[in-house]
């Protein structure tokens, strides 16, 4: 095959071409904007930027005292503690896997990438590519670091009240480090430094190692180590980030610009299709031999077909794992957490693992005419298609019940809830993927808390507002401490409520 | 003249299901290679496979007797490919993005070579535009001065014609034996049976079977007679 070898003419050629661009873009958007839309636009970003941390500064703080109360006033949903887990190791998990969240969507996100026109007219251009692809990179590893910072900092102040806040502070820059050194990593595994299932275990091995130097702030060389460390892997990865394929440029470039652009509009459902995009899906052949056998009526014929298609899209088992792992850890920790902090994450992770379900139903809402091809009432084909995320999310609340049972939370009757408003919380999963984007022209309503964008966020949270709703009876269930009649009642008329509601109305198209 | 292309056995398609049958042919410097069928024969998956914008089945393909890859700096030297993408920076004109081109082959005057190019593509007048303000046949004029300003000795070309006015048209024919005739191959995938007489010296028709023809017998399967 032809090699490259870039010579340094090659690289200021490219590194000219890279500017002219720049330098002609710049001067047409600055002839487009009046200084009056520069100051709008920096006034309304900085009123945004403002607003948004003094929330977050009021919630963390408040969030801090009530765990630094909790001594005095800890209760709990569950009853049998047998097994404490010491806050460290719970902290040191979370920690992992917010690295291992970052590891992985620089690697979906390229982390080096080229946009379309980039590639179609910089790639074929005969110089180094490096100077193309180089200054985006280091800005998404600064913005990384920066950001790792940022989120860590109110996470160290919430988890560990006793910390100094010099140690705070070396705790966030431990962090910022180990997310680089994740972004490296996923750089590396993008240039074939490191093969694809070496990489990925290579990857785990060493954030794993970098989640626990948070926790060791005290002193400074943990921290300086991994500084060290994530300076060595970039050292490694610059002065190769114009080998990367083009094919690979443009693939990232392809999913972190339809991420953002979904992103930008809010729009969840694009945001899942962007990222679950390139996953491999793999069923065995099971799903073949199932579709392969007769099937007598549409009804019957669009069942297993939806049924083929959630087994071939292949929703991951790891998150749904890692969440019922996250609820039971967050109820085993050392010191309890306040009820409300636990019966939150219980919701958190009952809405993440109904959202992963729904990908077949995200798919086929961008098809209208999908539903329209058999023969069938339109109820019948929104019953056939949250048929299977009605029975996964059963399956998977029936499951995070009995552990809850086995922690002596209930009696035995929440399992039985807890299948139940996984029915409910499956029928959430199409509401969710026929959700329109957010009509920002539409004026808030009057109420007496103030004006509300009910137009928008009516939009935003269609789909969780039933999935929340369905997991009301089963919450209030775990806060009595035990299960009623009347809340197995009221649950199986939430959920069946909800049932019928998602598959009567016809979907909003936007 | 020596041979610029040659493709040995390839199979082309989408994952791991060929389109059309394999294909064996070889360009010379010089030549113009037409490749024709009828809609989803495969024509345009042969052409993005010989350009390495994606994988073979099976089958190699070398450019100058070496195996393609898009990502080494000779090929895309070599290599300029047209294909309908319809990718521009939003914000340069047309006049920049031709100059972006000249710049990064390091034509000698690139200014006055974009000028030409403009001139010969009827550009002139909307040279300050940017892409979003042209009609799409100029964009599709502009993506073809784009493939042409530069030196290439193997230029691939995917329905060049397609959004051309008819005067277009036969001033693009010119151009492509031009370059010929300067000792440049081609590779000119069309539906045009004008502009395949016009240039064409060889003609593969893409089918389950591929096969080679004469230009005048690869007109007449355009033609559908």
């Amino acid at each position: 095959m032809l090699t490259v070898s870039p010579s340094t003419q090659d690289r200021e050629l490219a590194a000219a071409i890279v500017r002219f661009t720049r330098r002609s873009s710049r001067r047409y958007k600055r002839s487009r904007t009046s200084w009056a839309d520069r100051f709008v636009d920096a006034y309304s970003w900085g009123l945004g930027i403002g607003v948004s941390l003094t929330i977050a500064a009021s919630f963390v703080l408040a969030l801090r005292n009530e765990i630094a109360d909790r001594a005095s006033t800890t209760t709990s949903i569950i009853h049998a503690q047998w097994l404490v887990l010491p806050e460290a190791v719970l902290w040191t998990s979370v920690t992992f896997a917010v690295l291992l969240v970052i590891s992985n969507l620089a690697r979906k996100l390229g982390p080096m990438t080229v946009n379309g026109p980039e590639s179609s007219w910089w790639l074929t251009l005969p110089v180094d590519r490096r100077p193309m692809v180089l200054p985006p990179f280091l800005r998404k590893v600064a913005l990384t670091a920066a950001g790792s910072a940022i989120i860590y900092l109110p996470f160290s102040l919430v988890t560990t009240v006793d910390r100094a806040p010099s140690d705070h502070l070396l705790a966030s820059l431990s962090f910022s480090a180990a997310g680089t050194i994740a972004v490296a990593l996923a750089a590396m595994q993008q240039l074939r430094l490191l093969g694809h299932r070496v990489g990925r275990v290579a990857s785990a091995a060493v954030l794993l190692a970098c989640s626990t130097v948070p926790a060791l702030s005290s002193s400074f060389w943990p921290t300086a180590l991994v500084g060290i460390a994530a300076v060595g892997l970039l050292a490694l990865v610059v002065p190769r980030a114009g080998q990367v394929r083009g094919e690979e440029l443009v693939r990232g470039g392809a999913v972190a610009g339809h991420a953002g652009a979904s992103l930008f509009m809010l729009d969840s459902n694009e945001v899942l299709r962007a990222l679950g995009g390139g996953r491999k899906t793999v069923d065995g052949g099971r799903a073949a031999r199932f579709y392969a056998r007769p099937a007598h009526g549409p009804l019957r014929a669009l069942i297993r077909a939806d049924v083929v298609a959630f087994l071939r899209l292949n929703p991951p088992l790891t998150p749904p794992l890692l969440w019922l792992a996250a609820c039971i850890a967050i109820l085993l920790v050392e010191g309890g957490l306040p009820e409300f902090a636990q019966l939150a994450v219980i919701v958190i992770a009952g809405c993440a693992t109904a959202s992963g379900l729904g990908s077949v139903a995200r798919k086929t809402a961008l098809v209208p005419e999908l539903d329209a091809l058999l023969p069938l009432h339109p109820a019948l084909v929104r019953t056939s298609r949250t048929l299977m995320p009605c029975l996964a999310m059963a399956v998977w609340m029936a499951v995070l019940s009995s552990l809850l049972l086995v922690l002596g939370a209930a009696d035995p009757w929440l399992i039985a809830v807890g299948a139940i408003a996984g029915v409910g919380m499956g029928a959430g999963t199409l509401r969710a993927a026929t959700r329109t984007p957010p009509d920002w022209t539409a004026p808030p309503v009057e109420t007496p808390f103030g004006p509300v964008p009910r137009a928008q966020l009516g939009s935003l949270m269609r789909g969780l507002d039933v999935t929340i709703l369905a997991m009301i009876p089963l919450l209030v269930a775990l806060y009595l401490g035990y299960v009623p009649l009347l809340v197995v009642m009221v649950q199986a008329v939430f959920s069946v409520g909800i049932f019928l509601v998602v598959v009567l109305t016809r979907p909003k198209r936007s | 003249m020596g041979t610029v292309l040659e493709a040995e056995g390839l199979l082309v398609g989408y994952a791991g299901a060929p389109v059309c049958g394999e294909v064996t042919a070889s360009v010379d410097a010089g030549e113009v290679l037409g490749i024709v069928g009828v809609n989803g024969a495969g024509k345009s998956t042969v052409a993005r496979t010989i350009a390495g914008r994606q994988a073979s089945l099976a089958g190699d393909v070398k450019v100058h007797g070496l195996l393609i890859d898009p990502d080494a700096v000779p090929f895309r030297r070599q290599v300029s490919a047209v294909f309908d993408d319809d990718l521009f920076f939003p914000s340069l004109t047309v006049r920049e993005h031709l100059l972006l081109i000249a710049r990064g082959h390091s034509l000698d005057d690139p200014e006055g070579r974009v000028e030409e190019e403009l001139e010969f593509f009827g550009l002139l007048g909307r040279s300050h535009a940017i892409p979003d303000a042209l009609s799409s046949g100029q964009r599709r004029r502009l993506l073809l001065a784009a493939g042409l300003i530069r030196p290439s000795s193997l230029l691939i070309l995917d329905e060049p014609e397609q959004r051309l006015d008819p005067r277009m048209r036969v001033a693009l024919g010119e151009r492509i034996s031009e370059h010929a005739k300067d000792g440049g191959a081609v590779v000119l995938v069309t539906h045009d049976p004008q502009l395949l007489l016009a240039t064409a010296s060889t003609c593969l028709v893409i089918d389950d079977e591929v096969q080679q023809f004469d230009p005048e017998q690869g007109a007449s399967i355009i033609a559908g007679s």
